[in-house]
This record gives C-alpha cells, sequence and structure tokens, in this order.
C-alpha cells in the first residue's frame, strides 16, 4: 500500500461527538424548551427574592386597602383583610413549587424502584405490581387522601408524601417496560456471565438505559404535581391554610369572583405558567433524550 | 368470545372485592359514628345502642363488611346517613343521571375534536395548523379544570356587568322538564366545554402519536405506491389502525367522566356523583361512600371489557380463545 | 432503437436533518429498457432505496428531488399528486423489503389486492376477486381463493412477499421495482421469490429493477448490473461483464465479499475494510478512496463515470480502471504462490 493510500484512509471523518453532547446540542436547539427554561427560573428566582424585596411582610395587613383590586401599592391586589396579596402569591409559589419537585423526586424514585424490581424479576413480583396497578382503578385516591390526610395531618410535606404514594404507577410502568426489554438483552447477559450483582446489574447496566424517559417525565411529573396539589387545596382537601398554595389563594378568593376576579386568576396564571414551562422542558428533554428522534 | 367476556368479568371479581373492602375498612377506621355522640350531653345509652344497632358496632369489621357486600349484591346498600338517610343506592343513582348529562354530550365532542385534530396535524406534521394544534393541546394540559372553570364563570360575570346579559348559566342544572329547552341548554355548555377542554387536550396529543406511528408505516407506503388516493389511504389504510390504541383511552375516559368529575360539578354546583362523593367522603358516610365506589368500579370494569372487546373487532391480529 | 422504458438522468436527492444536509443520491443517470432486468447492487446507504422511491415518488415531502426521471417519455418529477397516482400501482409497480411490514394488518390479503385493481381498472368487485384469485395463483399461493379472505398475520413470510408481488402486477406494470424483495425471508424462502418474480416477468413481459445488497443474488437473473456507492453510480454494464470483467475496486470488493465464490477473484471471504460513509461528511475526492485498496493521490479528486468498453456499454467510476486488471494479477499472484 503506498503513503498516499494511507493519508487518504485518514481522511476519514465519521460522526463522533458523544451522545450526552448531542442531547444538549438537540435540546439547546428546541427554542421553545430553553424559552421556558428561563421563564421557570425567572418565577422561581420571583417566589425566593420577590417577597424579600416587598415592602410588606406575607400577614401584614393594611386596614387602608382592605379587599382591593390590583393597584399601584399592591399590584395583585389586597385580601379582605388587607393583606397584600403579591407576597401571599409569591410566598403561595414557593410553596406550591417545593410541594410539587418533592412530589416529582419521591414519585420518580418510588416508581422507579417498584417498575425496576417488578420488570427485572417479572414472575410474582410483576403480577403483584400489575395487581395494585389495577386496585388503584377501584380505590379511588380521594379516599386515601382525605383518610391519610385526616389521620397524619395535611401540612405540605404530607400531603407530597400522600400524592407520591398514589402517583407512582405512572413512572413504575414506564420504568418496568424498560426494564423488561433490557432484561434479554446481550449486555445484561454479558454483565450477568461476568458474575456481577443482581443489583449492580439492574441499577449500573440497565438503569441508565432507562434515564432519558424517567428525567422526562420526572420534568412533566412537576406539572401534573402542581395541578394536583392546586386543584386539592382548591377544593379544600389539600395543603392546610393558612399555609398559603397557589391552590389555597384561589380557593380564598373564589367568593370574591365577582367582585375580584384578579385574586384567583393571578395565582391561576402562575399555576398556568409553571405547568407550561415544566411542560415545554419535558418535550424539549424527549427530543433531546430519544436518539431516534429526527425533524426536517 | 361469550366465553372470553364471562371470564374477564369473573376474574375481575377478587380485584373488585379487595378494592371494595379496603375502602370499607379506610372508611370504617376512620369514622366513628359514636364519637360525634359521645359530645352530646343530652343523649342517653339508648342513642348509643340505636347507633351500635344501625352500623352492627359491636361486631368485627369483616362480618360488617360481609353483611354490606350480601346486601349489595341484592341491590341494597343501606341507607345515606348523611343525606336524610334516604336510599344510598337511589341517591347514587339520580346523581349519576346528571352526570351523565354532561358527560356523554362531552365525551361525544372530545371524540370527534381529537380524532379530528389528531389526524390532521399528525398528517399534515409540521404544518403551521399542527403547530397550532400542538400549542393549544400544551395550553389545554397546562390549564387546570378549576382555572379554567373560573376564567369562564369570570366571563359570565364580566357580560352580566357589561350588557345586563349572559348567554350561559354559571351555576346549577336546569331540566328541559322544569326549565324549558332553552335554559336546559344554557345551564349544560359550561360544565360540558370544561370537560370537553380537560380530556381534549391529551387525547388529541394520543391521536396525533397514534396515527403518525402509522403514517410512517410500510404499509402506508404500500397504499400510495398502489396508487390508492391520500382521502382513501388516510381514512381507509391509516385510521383504521390509528383507532385501534385509542379504545383503551376513550374507555378509561368515558367511565371517568360517567363516574363523575369532582371539579368541573362542584365548581358548576352541578348535582352529579363528583361533589356527592366529596361530601360522602368527607362526613364518612360509609353507605353512601361505598354506594359511589361500587359503581365507579363497575364502570371501569364494564368499559375496560367493552375496550377489550372492540380491540379484537378492529385488530384481526388479536383472537379470543 | 426505441426510447427506454425508464430514464433517469442527474439525479439528486437530499435529505435537510439537523445535522446538514444529507446527500442521498449524487447525479445518478440510468435506463432501463422494456422487458430487461437491472439489478441496483450496493450496501446500506448507497442510496439504492432512495433512488427507487424518488422513481415511485414516495419519498417524503421533506426531501429535495432534482434531476430528471422520464418514464415511457413523461416526466415523472413534473406530474402532478393525481397524474402520479395514475402511474403507481398501474404502469409503475414496487414489492418492498420487508413483507411482515408492507402490508395492512387489519386488511384482509384479498382486499388489498382487489383494491389495486380498481384503483385502476373498473371492474366489478367480483371480477376483480376472480383476477386477485388468479395472481395469488400466479405466484403459487395454493388454495388461492380461500387465501383471500386471510389476513396477512395468517401467512408466512415468504407468502406474504408472494401476495406483495401479486398485488403489484395485478395491473400488469410495465416496470416493476423489487426493493431487496428477499432480505427479510429465510435463506431457503429467498431462492422461491426470485422464482416468482423470473416466473411473473416471463407471464406479464415487465421490466424489473431490482435493489439489492447481494450481488450473489442477482448473478442469474439480470441482464445488467448497476452497483452504487457513495450516493453515486460506481460501474454499470452486462452482468457477465461486470462478474468476469469488472473495472472497479469496489465492485471487486463486493464480489470478493461474496461467500460462494462467483468471480474470479474470490479466492476467499474478504469483507471491504471500513464502513459506507457518513452522507453529511462525505470524504474529498473519490468517495470510496477512504476504504480502497487501490488508492493513490490522483483519488484526491472525483472521479467521473467513463466509458471503458463502448460497445457494451461498460462504464466505471475509478481514476485507475485501465491499470485494474493489472493490479489485482499482480496481488493475486503473490498471495496464490505463497497460499
Amino acid at each position: 500500500m503506498s503513503e498516499a493510500a494511507i493519508d487518504a484512509r485518514e481522511g476519514i471523518t465519521t460522526e463522533s461527538r458523544s451522545f450526552g453532547r448531542q442531547a444538549r446540542d438537540r435540546f439547546r436547539r428546541h427554542r421553545l424548551a430553553m424559552v421556558a427554561l428561563v421563564v421557570l427560573a425567572l418565577l422561581t428566582l420571583s417566589f425566593i427574592v420577590g417577597p424579600w424585596l416587598s415592602p410588606y411582610a406575607f400577614s401584614d395587613q393594611d386596614f387602608t386597602a382592605l379587599n382591593q383590586g390590583p393597584s399601584l401599592a399592591h399590584p395583585f391586589g389586597t385580601d379582605p383583610i388587607g393583606r397584600d396579596l403579591m407576597v401571599r402569591t409569591f410566598i403561595g409559589g414557593r410553596y406550591s413549587l417545593r410541594i410539587a419537585l418533592l412530589i416529582a423526586l419521591l414519585t420518580t424514585a418510588i416508581g422507579t424502584v417498584i417498575g425496576a424490581v417488578s420488570g427485572y424479576f417479572g414472575g410474582v413480583v410483576g403480577a403483584v405490581v400489575d395487581q395494585l396497578i389495577n386496585l388503584f382503578l377501584v380505590v379511588p385516591a380521594l379516599i386515601i387522601l382525605i383518610v391519610l390526610a385526616a389521620r397524619y395531618g395535611s401540612g405540605p410535606n404530607a400531603i407530597a408524601v400522600v400524592i407520591a404514594l398514589l402517583s407512582w404507577p405512572l413512572i413504575a410502568r414506564i420504568v418496568r417496560g424498560s426494564f423488561l426489554q433490557s432484561r434479554e438483552q446481550e449486555f445484561v447477559l454479558a454483565a450477568r456471565a461476568a458474575g456481577a450483582s443482581t443489583v449492580r446489574i439492574m441499577f449500573r447496566h440497565i438503569l441508565p438505559n432507562v434515564f432519558g424517559p424517567i428525567v422526562v417525565n420526572a420534568t412533566l411529573l412537576i406539572g401534573i404535581a402542581i395541578i394536583l396539589e392546586s386543584t386539592l387545596g382548591f377544593l379544600g382537601l389539600g395543603v392546610r391554610p393558612p399555609v398559603p398554595t397557589l391552590g389555597n389563594l384561589i380557593a380564598e378568593a373564589k367568593g370574591a369572583l365577582q367582585t375580584k376576579p384578579s385574586a384567583a386568576l393571578i395565582p391561576g396564571g402562575f399555576i398556568v405558567a409553571i405547568t407550561l414551562c415544566a411542560n415545554f422542558i419535558g418535550d424539549g428533554l424527549r427530543d433531546a433524550l430519544d436518539p431516534t428522534a429526527r425533524r426536517s | 368470545m361469550l366465553a372470553y367476556a364471562v371470564r374477564r368479568v369473573l376474574a375481575t371479581v377478587p380485584l373488585l372485592v379487595l378494592g371494595t373492602f379496603i375502602v370499607y375498612v379506610l372508611v370504617a377506621v376512620s369514622g366513628d359514628p359514636l364519637a360525634k355522640l359521645a359530645t352530646c350531653n343530652t343523649c342517653d345509652q339508648s342513642a348509643f345502642d340505636r347507633i351500635i344497632d344501625l352500623y352492627d358496632l359491636d361486631k368485627p369489621i369483616p362480618e360488617r363488611y360481609a353483611n354490606w357486600i350480601v346486601n349489595a349484591v341484592q341491590g341494597d346498600f343501606g341507607p345515606a346517613v348523611s343525606y336524610g338517610s334516604l336510599d344510598a343506592g337511589a341517591l347514587v343513582l339520580e346523581r349519576a343521571a346528571n352526570s351523565a348529562r354532561i358527560a356523554i354530550p362531552a365525551f361525544l365532542i372530545i371524540m370527534a375534536i381529537a380524532v379530528a385534530l389528531g389526524v390532521y396535524s399528525a398528517v399534515n406534521q409540521y404544518s403551521r395548523l399542527d403547530y397550532a394544534v400542538t400549542g393549544l393541546s400544551f395550553l389545554g394540559i397546562s390549564l387546570p379544570t378549576f382555572v379554567f372553570a373560573l376564567l369562564l364563570q369570570t366571563i359570565m360575570i364580566w357580560m352580566l356587568d357589561g350588557f345586563g346579559w349572559r348567554p350561559f348559566y354559571v351555576t346549577g342544572m336546569r331540566t328541559i322538564e322544569l326549565d324549558g329547552f332553552l335554559d336546559m341548554i344554557r345551564s349544560h355548555v359550561l360544565p360540558v366545554i370544561t370537560l370537553v377542554l380537560v380530556l381534549t387536550a391529551s387525547e388529541s396529543r394520543f391521536q396525533r402519536a397514534a396515527m403518525l406511528e402509522v403514517i410512517n408505516s410500510d404499509y402506508i407506503r404500500t397504499a400510495r405506491a398502489k396508487g390508492v388516493p391520500h382521502r382513501r389511504v388516510i381514512l381507509r389504510h391509516g385510521l383504521r389502525n390509528a383507532l385501534i390504541p385509542m379504545v383503551t383511552i376513550w374507555a378509561l375516559d368515558f367511565a371517568a367522566l360517567l363516574g363523575g368529575s369532582v371539579v368541573t360539578e362542584t365548581i358548576f354546583a352541578w348535582p352529579g356523583l363528583g361533589p356527592l362523593f366529596i361530601s360522602a367522603v368527607t362526613q364518612l358516610d360509609l353507605n353512601l361512600t361505598m354506594a359511589i365506589v361500587m359503581l365507579t368500579s363497575l364502570l371501569v370494569i364494564t368499559f375496560n371489557l367493552i375496550a377489550d372487546l372492540a380491540y379484537g373487532w378492529l385488530d384481526p391480529r388479536i383472537r379470543y380463545e | 432503437m426505441t426510447a427506454p422504458l425508464l430514464e433517469v438522468e442527474d439525479l439528486r436527492v437530499t435529505f435537510g436533518t439537523d445535522d446538514g444536509d444529507v446527500r442521498a443520491v449524487q447525479g445518478l443517470s440510468f435506463t432501463v429498457s422494456e422487458g430487461e432486468t437491472l439489478a441496483v447492487v450496493g450496501e446500506s446507504g448507497s442510496g439504492k432505496t432512495v433512488a427507487a422511491l424518488a422513481i415511485m415518488r414516495l419519498l417524503p415531502r421533506y426531501a429535495r428531488i432534482e434531476g430528471s426521471i422520464r418514464f415511457r417519455g413523461t416526466s415523472l418529477l413534473d406530474l402532478d399528486d393525481d397524474g402520479m397516482r395514475g402511474l403507481q400501482g398501474d404502469d409503475l409497480a414496487m414489492v418492498f423489503q420487508d413483507p411482515m411490514t408492507a402490508l395492512n394488518p387489519v386488511i384482509t390479503v384479498g382486499d388489498q389486492i382487489v383494491e389495486a385493481i380498481r384503483t385502476h381498472r373498473d371492474v366489478t368487485e367480483a371480477a376483480a376477486r376472480d383476477r386477485a384469485a388468479e395472481l395469488l395463483d400466479l405466484v403459487g399461493i395454493p388454495e388461492p381463493r380461500r387465501r383471500l379472505d386471510s389476513y396477512p398475520h395468517e401467512f408466512s413470510g415468504g407468502m406474504r412477499q408472494r401476495a406483495m408481488i401479486a398485488m403489484a402486477i395485478s395491473n400488469d406494470p410495465k416496470l416493476l421495482i423489487a426493493d431487496e424483495p428477499t432480505t427479510a425471508l429465510d435463506v431457503t424462502v429467498q431462492a422461491q421469490v426470485m422464482e416468482v418474480i423470473r416466473r411473473v416477468q416471463e407471464a406479464t413481459g415487465t421490466a424489473v429493477m431490482l435493489v439489492t445488497h447481494d450481488l450473489g443474488l442477482v448473478a442469474g437473473t439480470a441482464d445488467r448490473i448497476q452497483v452504487m456507492y457513495g450516493g453515486r453510480l460506481f460501474e454499470s454494464g452486462d452482468t457477465d461483464t461486470v462478474f468476469y470483467g469488472s473495472r472497479n475496486p469496489y465492485t471487486l470488493g463486493l464480489m470478493a465479499s461474496i461467500p460462494s465464490a462467483v468471480g474470479r477473484t474470490a479466492h476467499r471471504l474478504e469483507p471491504i475494510p471500513g464502513s459506507p460513509p457518513s452522507l453529511i461528511n462525505l470524504p474529498e475526492g473519490c468517495v470510496f478512496g477512504p476504504r480502497c485498496a487501490f488508492a493513490t493521490d490522483a483519488c484526491r479528486s472525483e472521479p467521473e463515470l467513463r466509458v471503458v468498453d463502448a460497445a457494451t456499454g461498460h462504464a466505471t467510476r475509478c481514476h485507475r480502471a485501465d491499470e485494474l486488471p493489472a493490479l489485482i494479477a499482480a496481488r493475486a499472484a503473490p498471495r496464490e504462490a505463497g497460499a
């Protein structure tokens, strides 16, 4: 072979960007997801910094301004006992977001472990999980929630734990499907043949392959959790007042819809904004982490 | 197929028993009817005895559950104590009929819109309308029911303030018998719109995904290679396949709608199963809660079965032996 | 000589993707005459299937197609959708690679064939069913009339591909494009399906464009062979000429990798080193250069397709086409001596 031939072979340039880098590039190209990420960051920042910058504390009463609509002094208006609704909305957003993150985290953790175990072992464990999931079709989650809340209280953390205990089948089913598929694949058989322990195979070899869908669904869960928590709060079944979650603020304001709709619609707008952001980010992640995704 | 259906129904019996037992225990251990009485100063022992007798409180919970299920199977769900001791079964059926008044039209509208939007945006993927549908469904998924319902009510209030007239009622159910056709419609519109919004968003996403998968399949290309006209390719070859995965989703959604929507019915003060369920559970009215759970479970089981049978009809690859 | 049935000139197909343009077919020109069998051979990614789908106008809408495709004098790329549908499944038919997925799972085989017939012929349902049964019989499906009411999943892979062929020839096409018709099938069934294609060709006189990666499959079937690589035509000529007098290192490499020795250079199984190029980042110069055992400085510029034998129309894309026979002899000699 001549020198020239060797040189010519070095001309081969194959696409070899790493998967992580490609995913990051694809996510960045997803304009809506990027915008949503920025908006969510700004919202979070305002929830944290907002109350601190405001001249009012969250339970300060302004007796010169009772039950008012939006004004310069109180941009979101005041409630019937003169508390500034902007501060209350920011604090409410803080609680709602914290609860939602906790729910997403707990649900993902529980769902992943149960899904992994039932998918990997199949058989009896799988059947038990199947029946548990079916049982949720018969036993209304609301009953469990109300009964547990009556027993263990309805503080923010308790509500988050209860909601997570009720929503894990969603993630479990996804993780299980992936584990069922991976179980028989060659890299798993190879790891098993090499004497890797079961736990190691499950969490070091298979789990990384399921990472994409788990992350995507955890993100989407934040949106679902915000809606769940605020709906429960609105129905009077969620976090117990005076903790001001976004749902509780709307519940307080719904009676005065006729005179002062802003008090209900502004926190409602925040719920929609957070959920929308979570959904767009989740969608962007799905496109970025799905290697088969292709757009023209 | 009949044998299959019978087997399927029988297979759900243990699930139904276990599920209702769990609910029974949960409610029974949470609500002690004697607790309320204990704070009553004027009540004597005979009142306690009456309550104990009424609820069989002297017997263990499994035995009470067994009694309940024996009666329930015969259609006797006992009195709903939180509703003036009306017959729980009859009360639930009456409220279920009210829920159905908005659930059925909502479901038909949801199916029609979701199939049309899902198919259209899949066929015209990345078109402007596809982006619009995607954007709207994201909004729909992100908009909590109660916020949307409050928004609708606010609009009606503004209209009433601005023009002295509003097209639709914001609360309550009006019937054709008592209030006439027009008022009946005016009271049904907002709850139906609210139900439609909630589910159309997610269903059209599912339909789009199902149709996209079908459209990119080899057999669609085969149909095109035969020179089959576009419309026919989409409807005969595409839609038929893309509806198969939708059947389960429809069944679950319809069962959920018929079982009463807690949020929508509560906000619009609709006398359906949703508000009844909330009040039954919060007041720990055992008989009423159990009657509702029984009905909603039966709805889920029935529609799941219907979905399964429809699968076999739509997809020749599935055969029930 | 009359005009050929199909004339493809300077065909270029490009797909826009996030990672850049994929140039799947680059300047492809060839013809198919009435009744002949042309084999288009190449590895995956060579552009052979994309070219076939471009002729059928079955590529997704985001594909950019340039150049000219003339079928019986009509420019296919200028036809509107309705005009094109008039040809698809009528004079111009196609059989696909995977018979497992190419038939609609929820429609009976009979109905799918009847649809192909009635889309183009104004006949009754009953007449179309009679014709469909005849076609199933022709492709060798036993009890054809009863089988009309079967669903695709009730057929074996080989039977499904037979049914696909029956459907494709239902309107006596002038050109049948078969895209890897046997790749998804068991080896024993492959030969049967090729036999069906041959029989169909005899019965209908259709020209066949056989797209395959398997050079061994085409030896006994094709009149002419055309080898593609990196979206380009690399060599074309009579079957015998290409098999016994190839003037292209890529073709020679393909023949060397056929397990059963057909060509004279195939002494043992020799896979071509490396893998086909990324169609986004094509190598500079000759696209096969990086994998070619004979590459020199000259190969830094892209060679033209050039006719080496005017009498047979044998053409090749290689700077060293003229020295190639000598080079091969030189390489083969020491190996034989050492063996």
